[in-house]
């Protein structure tokens, strides 16, 4: 079954290879390149003597730089690869076999059927998932420097970072896995498959997002101009911790009432997003196991 | 491969049933075949071949009913019984990405008693090289490979489901020598679904005759001619006058050519009368008038079976 699995789809493993070599190569560089631009401004040493505090024009600086069309691919990487590597790995894996009619011959041999999926399922996602790990590593690597200044709470970094990137990448698999075994066609099911992903996107995107499902409150206190200077987006933000999202700040005589996302959130944030990824894809599959089990009778 | 001839059938159906939502596919199915047959499975499409077929080697599950192998009973997501039966299905279907030694690769991962020397052995005598990729071997190739395939999967049942519909007329033949020769060789029982009526005649010695679903006759070939007759009979002479049972029925100015269902002693009979005379029924003829008439509910288990209604046209 190993060799079975792995010669039908060794095509695609070759091809995410293809893709994680190319995500290699410009992670490497754009690392590289924001790791020169974090040192020319001495931005380790000043961040680690002030915490920030001091530092804010040469953060402003160094952002203006590298967030710009450098970075543009990996907005690309986030939203593009889960769906389309899910849609070309899991809409064949069914729907090629029911479509072609080798499923007479694949579930004719001495392995039952459920038993047949069961054991590919376990191969092929145990690839898709060590895929997904990868190319976070290698994002989470190059974006480090931004990470150390910025915050990842919010696209781009927040999609390819922490078990994101993995649990979309099962999701668009799963949603397409079903869609092949539905439609009986690959193509069919690659662009059902696609166009799918986005209800798990949009759910996630929502809920990690624009709905501020851990928003903290916390005050802090200002003097004078600070008072009605102080904004959402300044550098470092008025929590005077990097990587807290503020999201609303009012006035109130001398203090500031600051509504902001903690840092610490990135994590608990990401199961969220993780888990509502994962929820479509444990359904899916699961509905395809269970179909596929019951259609001999 | 040996088996109880006396006691066990190789293939036994028993009030076989199969629905599809609300329409049965086949239904109150019952036979047996004895081990070592080649069997003939005909009917038009839709008649329940497939179905039969994939109730056999596990991969439907009977509605009501069952079927056995061998005396062990078919049951589908089980691996007992997919190592009993190799199935061949419609239009021989294979990876056509693979290798013809992938393929073999693929069989010998699926299957515990997969026979490496015997699918080696076959493909340099059929002269199809084994690094070839399926997609470029011509369809009797293919259909070789797929054979081969089955064969060497060493189970004592082999199911083909119109193996040589898409072959060319020497490439037909190849095959089903080739078929007949492994029977002979290993005493493997063969189930062939087909619409070529002459093909089957030349092969089988057991027949199933399959129709709307329904089992329309089942037995020996010898033993289903022999139970049959064409009776020539002036025109006026009724149903009723006939011995057995009416099959089919041919009125011409002056005469009625009746195949009837009825034992040699009562053809003889009826013979003898003035103006009557009997011929032997031509297997496709037999096949034929079973097939025309509307579906019998009853199963005719034998060619004179007192169950079922007598159907006069």
């Amino acid at each position: 079954m190993i060799w079975v699995t792995w010669r039908q789809h060794r095509v695609q493993a070759l091809a995410m290879l293809g893709v994680f070599v190319i995500v290699a190569v410009y992670g490497l560089a754009l690392g590289l390149w924001m790791r020169s631009a974090f040192d020319s401004r001495g931005l380790g040493p000043c961040l680690t003597s002030s915490g920030g505090a001091d530092c804010g024009a040469a953060i402003s600086s160094f952002a203006r730089q590298v967030t710009g069309g450098a970075t543009l691919p990996l907005t690309l990487v986030m939203f593009a690869i889960p769906p389309i590597i899910g849609a070309v790995v899991g809409a064949p894996l069914l729907g090629q076999e029911l479509e072609r009619g080798t499923w007479q011959l694949a579930w004719s041999q001495t392995v039952p059927r459920t038993r047949w999926l069961i054991v590919k399922l376990g191969l092929v996602i145990a690839g898709l998932a060590a895929f997904g790990a990868a190319v976070t590593g290698v994002m989470t690597w190059a974006w480090g420097p931004l990470d150390l200044i910025g915050i990842r709470l919010t696209p781009p970094p927040f999609n390819f970072e922490g078990v994101s990137l993995t649990c979309s990448v099962l999701c668009g698999f799963g949603l397409a896995l079903l869609a092949g075994l539905l439609l009986r066609n690959t193509i069919g099911a690659m662009v059902a498959g696609y166009f799918a992903y986005d209800i798990p996107f949009v759910v996630s995107t929502l809920a990690t997002g624009p709905l501020h499902l851990l928003t903290a409150t916390t005050t802090v206190n200002c003097a004078g101009t600070a008072c009605s200077a102080a904004s959402t987006n300044s550098t470092p933000p008025v929590t005077g911790h990097l990587g807290d999202m503020v999201t609303s700040v009012t006035h109130a005589g001398q203090q500031l009432v600051v509504s902001y996302v903690p840092a610490s959130d990135f994590w608990p944030l990401q199961f969220i997003t993780g888990g509502i990824y994962l929820a479509f894809a444990v359904t899916a599959i699961g509905t395809a196991v269970w179909l596929l089990h019951r259609r001999t009778t | 491969m040996t088996h109880d001839v006396g006691s066990v059938p190789a293939l036994r159906a028993d009030r076989l049933g199969k629905r599809y939502g609300h329409a049965w596919g086949l239904r109150d199915c019952t036979f047996e075949v004895p081990p070592g047959s080649i069997v003939g499975l005909v009917g038009p499409n839709g008649a329940g071949k497939t179905t039969l077929l994939a109730l056999t080697v596990g991969l439907l599950a009977p509605t009501e009913g069952q079927v056995a192998v061998f005396g062990e009973r078919s049951r589908a997501q089980d691996a007992a019984t997919l190592a009993r039966v190799s199935y061949l299905a419609q239009d021989h279907p294979l990876y056509r990405g693979f290798t013809v030694a992938d393929m073999f690769r693929f069989g010998r991962s699926l299957n515990p008693s997969w026979d490496a020397g015997l699918a080696q052995a076959r493909m340099a005598a059929l002269g199809i090289p084994l690094k070839r990729k399926v997609k470029s071997l011509s369809g009797g190739q293919q259909a070789q490979v797929a054979l081969t395939m089955a064969l060497a999967k060493r189970a004592p049942m082999l199911l083909l489901d119109e193996p040589v519909a898409s072959l060319d007329p020497l490439a037909r033949l190849d095959f089903m020598r080739d078929v007949l020769a492994a029977s002979a060789e290993s005493g493997l029982t063969v189930l062939i679904a087909s619409h070529v009526i002459a093909e089957l005649e030349r092969l089988c010695d057991w027949l199933l005759v399959l129709n709307g679903g329904r089992l329309q006759l089942a037995g020996a070939v010898d033993d289903l001619l022999a139970g049959h007759a064409v009776l020539t009979v002036p025109r006026d002479a009724a149903n009723r006058s006939l011995p057995g049972r009416v099959i089919e029925r041919a009125d011409s100015d002056r005469h009625a050519a009746v195949l009837v269902a009825a034992a040699p002693g009562l053809v003889a009979t009826a013979a003898a009368r003035p103006g009557w005379a009997a011929g032997p029924a031509g297997f496709e003829q037999l096949v034929l008038a079973y097939l025309r008439r509307a579906p019998v509910a009853a199963v005719h288990p034998g060619p004179v079976g007192t169950s079922g209604t007598a159907m006069a046209s």
